[in-house]
Order: structure tokens, then sequence, then C-alpha cells
């Protein structure tokens, strides 16, 4: 008999993340790359490049299931938010998650999870980039280093500087006037790391942390983030093997009604 | 209107767009009747003891309704601007923004603006930018500017409140007799009373008829509908229309006809309505489903006036007005709300504008999700100034809230 494929596709405003599953939710292949001008042109090619690396044809797929800003674009099967997605896609990876931490290009939010992956509450950031991956990158180009190094850099300082987590662009300045003050560039960054950390915190007192707390999204990668953040909570994290794609595994686990 | 709505229509819209076009048309060439009637032109607060003003025969004319029209028009944005050139901040509300635009350039304004008032009357009960707003308007036109100064109840009203209240309302009249040149008639002033009563429990009546599944109105009938109680409270022409909309809404319950077809999430509104987006924004729920059973804005109007001494009344009624009421009271009666109309959630709308109604709502929800079990959703917007509305942020929150209210 052969095996029957799930695609799940997150166009977010930054990253275009693939997931693709077979019939018991097992991850048989995934991709991402910038979202660039046409998510869902980036989304097209990822899908054949999955799809040619598994040996697969598109008649394989039985559903897909699209989400994230873009998901409106991609000819899917059903669209469906990414909060239902990234909470259905932390149950599977994680069952005892209660709450899930998500940092994402331009949004933060914070879900509330019951058993078995539905959704009891969320909170979003308002319309403001600060405390998401955006505000990081902006940060990062201020500081002239790779978004990449942010947490290694993290790591060394010794005392971070106070960054107003209230606005991306003048919170840009402040850390200009930081440079220009002759601050070192590592309690720089952790100062950028401690504001995002904070943002985030003020959304999930929103909804309440109950353990277990997954932290996800491109973020999470940022271990000066994810620090900041364990330390703002006063909880443990966990964090996914691939933080950024659990969104597109949700979609993947909905569109083949996978349950936890 | 801006937008099309896409839901049953009511048959009572045409007649209530007749009834408010004569209300502005009246209002708009006031100079020509209201000197030889010795009937004065007053700008008052929605929350204002309108009963009283008739009782001396003011006209009364609503820059809050007004704003509504501009917002409803799509207008709100540019006259905000022409004020926040003036001065004014963009963090100001957008009925007062919009009101001080249209006084700016009327010849961006709907009907090209209110008509220039005699008297000027405010009260806090509702918020306390009125006071200033009013202020400025009292500056630029020169007239008198009458203030009710309600005090906050963080509990029951009190006799101290209530007595303080009154002292103000018999200065009011004072003045009025002096203003007009006519002597308060009781007789008059309680029969403006017992319309207005009437109309409250008519307005009580059809919103009552909601809880029936499916409910005949949705949260945007409402918000169209209650245009009458507020600009026309107290007058024989809101009773007629109101008995003609109860009509209506009984024989679609009769009939078990619902506003949205297929019903199948009830939901509880909690603030000002999106005018600029009045049907688009409900068309994100009423596609899947969701129906708007009640809400506490239009909801505001249902204010009982209690026996007796007419000017005692008009204390203890316009004092404890919803938003001048403690959080405890906000949540108790959302709660009652969402039992009494069986829904299965609420969505609060965090108004840029309104920070009386908007600035506890977290509070609220969190008291409300933990009493009734259902889930309740924030959307950031603005009742007037479009500016503030982002299209797919808000989308994506309310798929996610009614994606937690059904099966997926």
């Amino acid at each position: 008999m052969l095996n029957k494929y799930y695609l799940g596709i997150d166009i977010g405003s930054l990253t275009t993340k693939v997931v693709l599953v077979d019939d018991t939710g097992a991850v048989a292949a995934r991709a991402a790359d910038r979202s660039g001008y046409s998510g869902r042109r980036v989304a097209e090619r990822l899908v054949e490049e999955i799809l040619k690396e598994k040996g697969l044809d598109k008649k394989d797929i039985s559903a897909t299931v699209a989400t994230g800003y873009g998901r409106v674009t991609f000819p899917a099967d059903r669209e469906i938010s990414e909060i239902t997605c990234q909470a259905r896609g932390i149950a599977h990876l994680f069952p005892a998650a209660r709450t899930v931490i998500d940092i994402g290009g331009q949004d933060s939010k914070v879900i509330k999870l019951l058993p078995g992956g539905k959704v009891a509450d969320f909170a979003m950031n308002d319309k403001c980039a600060a405390g998401t991956g955006r505000f990081l990158e902006v940060m990062a180009g201020a500081l002239e280093v790779r978004v990449e190094d942010l947490d290694d850099l993290a790591a060394q300082s010794g005392e971070s500087c106070p960054i107003s987590s209230i606005c991306t662009v003048f919170a840009e300045s402040e850390v200009i006037s930081h440079i220009a003050a002759g601050r070192q560039k590592a309690d720089i960054v952790a100062g950028v790391c401690a504001s995002v950390a904070a943002r985030v915190a003020s959304l999930a007192s929103r909804t309440g942390l109950e353990p277990e707390v997954v932290f996800t999204g491109g973020v999470a990668r940022n271990k000066g983030v994810v620090n900041a953040l364990a330390e703002h909570l006063r909880c443990r994290l966990l964090v996914p093997e691939e933080p950024e794609v659990t969104a597109a595994l949700g979609a993947a686990l909905l569109a083949g009604n996978i349950k936890v | 209107m801006a937008e099309n709505r896409k839901y049953l229509p009511l048959a009572s819209t045409r007649r209530l767009e007749k009834l408010m076009t004569r209300y502005y048309f009246l209002t708009r060439y006031h100079r020509f009747w209201g000197k030889p009637l010795r009937r004065p032109l007053a700008w008052v607060t929605s929350g204002a003891p309108v009963e009283l003003l008739r009782a001396f025969r003011i006209h009364p004319v609503y820059p809050e309704n007004y704003g509504a029209i501009c917002g409803t028009r799509r207008v709100s944005a540019q006259l905000c601007q022409v004020a926040e050139a003036a001065g004014y901040s963009q963090d100001l509300c957008s009925y007062a923004r919009s009101h001080i635009g249209s006084i700016l350039r009327p010849e961006l304004a709907p009907m090209g603006g209110l008509p220039k008032p005699d008297l000027l009357v405010a009260c806090n009960n509702i918020c306390g930018t009125v006071l200033k707003w009013y202020e400025a308007l009292a500056r630029i036109f020169r007239v008198p500017l009458l203030v009710l100064d309600t005090p906050f109840l963080p509990g029951e009203l009190t006799e101290s409140a209530k007595s303080y209240v009154l002292e103000q309302l018999k200065h009011m009249a004072d003045f009025l007799a002096h203003f007009t040149g006519r002597r308060l008639d009781r007789r008059e002033l309680e029969r403006h009373m017992a319309l207005s009563k009437e109309t409250v429990n008519l307005w009580k009546e059809i919103r009552g008829f909601c809880r029936a599944k499916p409910s005949p109105l949705n949260a945007p009938d409402l918000f169209i509908h209650m245009a009458p109680i507020v600009v026309l409270r107290g007058t024989p022409q809101a009773v007629h229309y109101y008995r003609l909309l109860r009509n209506e809404v009984n024989s679609r319950v009769q009939q078990g006809q619902g506003a949205v077809p297929g019903e199948k999430i009830r939901l509880v509104w909690d603030n000002i309505a999106i005018w600029y987006r009045i049907f688009g924004f409900f068309q994100m729920f009423s596609e899947r489903g969701a129906c708007f059973v009640t809400d506490t804005y239009s909801g505001g109007w249902v204010m009982e006036l209690t026996e007796g001494d007419p000017l005692e009344s008009l204390a203890a009624t316009y004092t404890e007005i919803f938003l001048n009421r403690s959080p405890e009271f906000r949540a108790r009666q959302m709660i009652e709300l969402i039992k009494d109309y069986n829904a299965d959630g609420f969505v609060m709308h965090s108004n840029r504008s309104c920070k009386p109604y908007s600035l506890v709502q977290e509070v609220i929800r969190r008291r409300v999700m933990q009493e009734t079990g259902v889930p309740g959703l924030v959307v950031e917007a603005d009742m007037a100034d479009q500016r503030v509305f982002a299209e797919e942020p808000v989308r994506n929150r309310v798929q996610a809230f009614l994606e937690t209210l059904s099966d997926i």
C-alpha cells in the first residue's frame, strides 16, 4: 500500500516554511526560505524541491493546509490561522505543553493550550514590531553583526545596556547612542535581548503562564533571547529542534486530520 | 452608507433613514425656525440629561452621533488630520477630532458640519474628554457651557453623590429658565421623561428578542437602529419608531428568522462600533456563522428612569451610566449578558479613542473568562479613525478566535 502524505505550508512575513508528513504524523521532509516579494512562489518552489528530494509526485499529497500571513494566496485545500496550527504542532511534539510563546518575523504571540492541542486563549502583539524577529534584525543591522551571531555576543556581556521596548525605530536610535557612548557591543546585544523578553513577558501576563512552556519561532534559535526570557518569566523554556517550522508542521497534521 | 450588508435586511431601516434625515434636516435649518420659536440649539454629550433640555424646548444636537456619521462615511481620518494640524493630539478621541475638524474645515464635513450652537451641555458620566472638548468649543463659539459633574461610582450610588448631582441639576434648571426665558414646567419635564421611559422600555424589549436562537438581530443592526434613542430620546417620534421596529423584530422571532443565516456561534460585543467597517468587520464573523446577539454599547441606552421626583430620577439615572462604574460592575454585566443570551464567546474592541471604555478591558476579559468559561478576544481598532485599523492582523485574530470556537 502506498503511503499518504500531507503538506503544511506556513507563509510568514519573513520566512516561508514547508513541512511534509506521512499518515502517522512523522516528518518526511521540510524546507524553508525567505518569503521575499512572493511567499506563494517561494512556497511552490520549496514544495517542488522536497517532492523531488523524496521522489514523490504532486498527486501523492492527499491534502494541503496553508497558514501564516500569506495563507490566502496559496491554493491549498484549507487555510487555517497560525495560532491553531502552532497549537497543533506543539501538542504533537510536546504533549505536556500548556503554553506556547512564539516570536516570528512580525508577530509575537502567547497561546494557552488545552490537552490535545486545542487553543484555550491567546494574546498577540499590537500593531508594532517591537519584541519580534524584525526588531532583532534591525538592531543587528545597527550593530553591524549577523542575527545568528547575536546569541554568542549576548553570552559575553558583563552588564547589559537598558533598551526601551516601546518602538523599533526609537530603540534603534537608542542602540546608536549606546554605540556613540562607546558601550561594548556585547552589552548592547544583551540589552536588545532583554528588551524582547520584557515585551513578550507582558504579553504572557494577559493569558497567564502554565508549564510546560514551549518557545517557538525563528527567534527561539537565539539563545540570548531564550535566556533573557527564561530569566524574566522565571520558568523553564522548551525549544523544539527546529522552532520555526512548528506551525507548518501543525498545518500538515491538520491537513491529515492527525490527532495528537 | 459606505458598505453593504451581507445578511438579512430590516424593512424598518427605510423608516429609520427618513426619521434621521428629518432630524438632521431640521437641525441644519434651525436658523430659520429656532429664533422665531424661541428654541435655542444646544450641542450636548451622549450622556447629558436631555429630558431637562427638552422641557425648556431646547433642540439638542449630538456631536458624538455626528462623529459616528463621519466614521461611517469614512471622512473621519481627513477631519482628524485637520484637527491634528491645528494642534490637537492624535491620542485625542476621534469623535472630538472629527468634530473639531468639521468646524475648522466645514467643506470637508458631512452636511457641511453641524449648525452653530447657542449653548453647550457636557456631562462627564461617559468620559473626561468631553470636558476639555466642550471647553474648546466654548472658546471657539463664545457660548455658555453647562457641565454636569457625575462622580465615578466605585460601588453603588450613594446619597451624597446623588444629592451632589441633584444640586447641579437644580442650578442647571435655573440657568436654563433664565437663558430661554421660560419657566421650568414640571408637567412638560414629566412628559418628556415618560417618553424617554417608553423608548428605553421598547429598546430593552427589542434587545431581549435576541435571546432567541437564531437571533433576529446582529450587532450592526443594534448600532444602526440605536440612533433614535441617542438623538430623539424623550420624543414621540422615537417611541413611534421603536414600536415599528419592535413589531418587525418580534415577527422575525415568531417566524424563526435569524439575522445571520445558519447561526452557529453566538457572541457578545463590547465597546463602540467600528463605524468605517460596520458591515465589513462583522462579515468576517457572519460568513463563519457567528452572530453578535447583544452588546454593552447600544445596551448602554437601556437606562431606566426611576419613579419619584423627576430631577432626582435624572440625577440617579445619569450618574449610574455603566461607563461611570467600576470594572467589577462591568465584568458582572458582561457575565450576565453571556449567560442571559447563551453566548459562546465575546469580543472586545480595544478602542484607541475611548479610554474609559477600553482601559480596563483586559481585567474584565480575564474575570469573565474565568467565571463563564467562554473565550474572549480583544481587537485593536478605533471607532472613527480608520488609520488605526490594520486589516490583516485583525482578520488573523478573528479567524484564530473563531477556530477555537469551532471544531477543527
